[in-house]
């Protein structure tokens, strides 16, 4: 006889986890017993996403914000140090504080535009709840980076290419983004208790935009530089075209067998 | 030698993929158990790679039969972080332990298979020209590449049906265990073709030493390879 039995999807009440519906009249009966503590948080972030959009607004939940917060700061520069392998030397602690420091920049750029943007959209959540959604939102992509270090230590410690670490950490960032995306999306819905509109979708996008220019603004982040922040000023895009085009230009790859 | 027996019925279940019996198994560490499985991942992928090895040389047999069993190793460790924070965000609500031990599982039951088809593999190499000969014998290389890439693609299916078939009754959903599978396979998939990179040679090249790993073992990827070969195939 097994003791386990199939456990619940996270906040689902049974249901895929997939077709998130979280239109305010369908919420759904989340776990109330306060979460204390960075573990506790990493835990209810990845498995009951609903305990922590319903607790950030209540009594405790300054509390839990501080806890996302320190696992952000900790958790994006561990996830920088590993980044700053890949080049050594001043990057080791320059990559950690650029990435931890240019996320929460980022988030606290784009915070005063959700708040309106909710309002805008019928929403009656007060300040800290949005702030706590958009913590939560990096939390998560933060969680997922701390995951993949494993993988990209080990790129970062065979390859020479700064363009293959680059698509590399871009794809993890993506892939990052996709499931924080899908967090916040399920918190806008119960937490700011608005519809999506078509204002989300462009929250999330100028989100989306002003963290890969907060990485072409904070350059070098992986490879080396003379100085420790860019002298010119340069659009993501168009920085990682010429990245691109320097990559191959000097590209000494080895051309030796696969075997 | 009870508990041994015992542990071979454990694996017997893995193999037969009783989902209930693996499910709990699972949500429980037990030491003994994990010694087992790794000892027959180990073991089946480690005589597995010396008989891949053995067609270039004695020594290179020696070699594959350590680092077949490494890449299995460092890859299920490598993302077994990312593993456990992938299932629960996709539907399938366990923990790290847990998609640890599943993960595992899937690998311990290919490489029981691997270790299982060793002597055939063997077999095959043992009745075909040395690879130094390669020009001489082409079709029976290309027989014995190909009895490769089928074992392997045999116990790989094998083993993640298993696995499928433990998240779909760990989940509940179909569709969520389908999500988590081909998270934790594309996972699998990016750092277990590096870290066989780093690794290389596992059959050596007739041209080349037999080494231990190449001396370049730490310079580029195996992504940058296949985009230079694509690049260099479609240019000239």
């Amino acid at each position: 006889m097994i003791e386990n039995t199939p456990p619940l999807l996270p906040g689902e009440n049974g249901k895929d986890a997939a077709s998130h519906d979280h239109s305010p009249s369908d919420r759904v009966v989340v776990n109330e017993v306060p979460i204390a503590g960075i573990g506790e948080t990493i835990d209810a972030i990845l498995r009951e996403p609903g305990r922590v959009h319903a607790q950030i607004g209540q009594a405790g939940g300054l509390r839990l914000l501080c806890s996302l917060v320190m696992l952000i700061a900790l958790g994006l520069a561990a996830y920088g140090f590993v980044v700053g392998t890949f080049t050594g030397g001043i990057q080791l602690w320059a990559a950690p504080l650029k990435i931890g420091g240019g996320m929460l920049i980022s988030g606290l750029i784009c915070l005063p535009s959700l708040y309106i943007f909710t309002c805008l959209a019928g929403g009656r959540a007060s300040f800290r709840q949005v702030l706590g959604l958009v913590a939560g939102l990096i939390a998560i992509m933060t969680l997922l980076l701390i995951g993949f270090a494993p993988v990209a230590w080990v790129f970062s410690q065979s390859t020479e290419s700064v363009a293959t670490m680059g698509v590399l950490h871009l794809l993890f960032w993506g892939v990052a983004m996709v499931f924080a995306v899908r967090f916040f999306r399920s918190g806008f819905g119960s937490v700011v208790a608005a519809k999506e509109t078509g204002l989300l979708r462009l929250w999330l996008t100028v989100f989306v935009v002003v963290v890969l220019q907060m990485s072409t603004a904070l350059r070098p982040i992986i490879g080396q530089s003379e100085t420790l922040l860019p002298g010119e000023k340069k659009f993501f895009a168009e920085h990682w075209l010429d990245s691109l085009q320097i990559s191959q230009q000097g590209n000494r790859f080895d051309r030796s067998r696969g075997d | 030698m009870e508990t041994v027996r015992e542990h071979w019925e454990g694996i017997r279940i893995l193999l037969r993929g009783d989902h209930v019996r693996i499910a709990e198994w699972c949500g429980h560490f037990e030491t003994s158990r994990f010694v087992a499985w790794s000892l027959v991942a180990m073991i089946g992928s480690g005589l597995f790679g010396a008989a891949m090895g053995w067609w270039r040389a004695p020594e290179q047999a020696v070699y594959t039969g350590l680092k077949f069993p490494l890449v299995i190793l460092l890859t299920m460790l490598g993302n077994g972080l990312l593993n456990g924070m992938l299932a629960p965000l996709l539907g399938v609500n366990i923990g790290f332990r847990q998609s640890f031990l599943a993960v595992m599982m899937s690998f311990t039951i290919a490489a029981t298979i691997l270790g299982a088809l060793s002597p055939l593999l063997a077999c095959l190499i043992w009745n075909t020209p040395p690879l130094e000969q390669g020009d001489q014998s082409r079709s029976s290389h290309a027989v014995i590449l190909l009895a490769l890439v089928t074992f392997v693609a045999f116990a790989g299916v094998v083993a993640n049906v298993r696995l499928l078939l433990l998240l779909r009754f760990l989940s509940g959903s179909e569709q969520a265990a389908r999500r988590v599978l081909f998270a934790w396979l594309g996972g699998n998939l990016l750092l277990g073709s590096q870290i066989s990179w780093i690794l290389r040679p596992f059959i050596g090249s007739p041209g080349l030493p037999v080494q231990f790993l190449r001396d370049e073992a730490m310079k580029g990827s195996f992504y940058e390879a296949v985009f230079h070969s694509v690049r260099t195939l479609l240019t000239e």
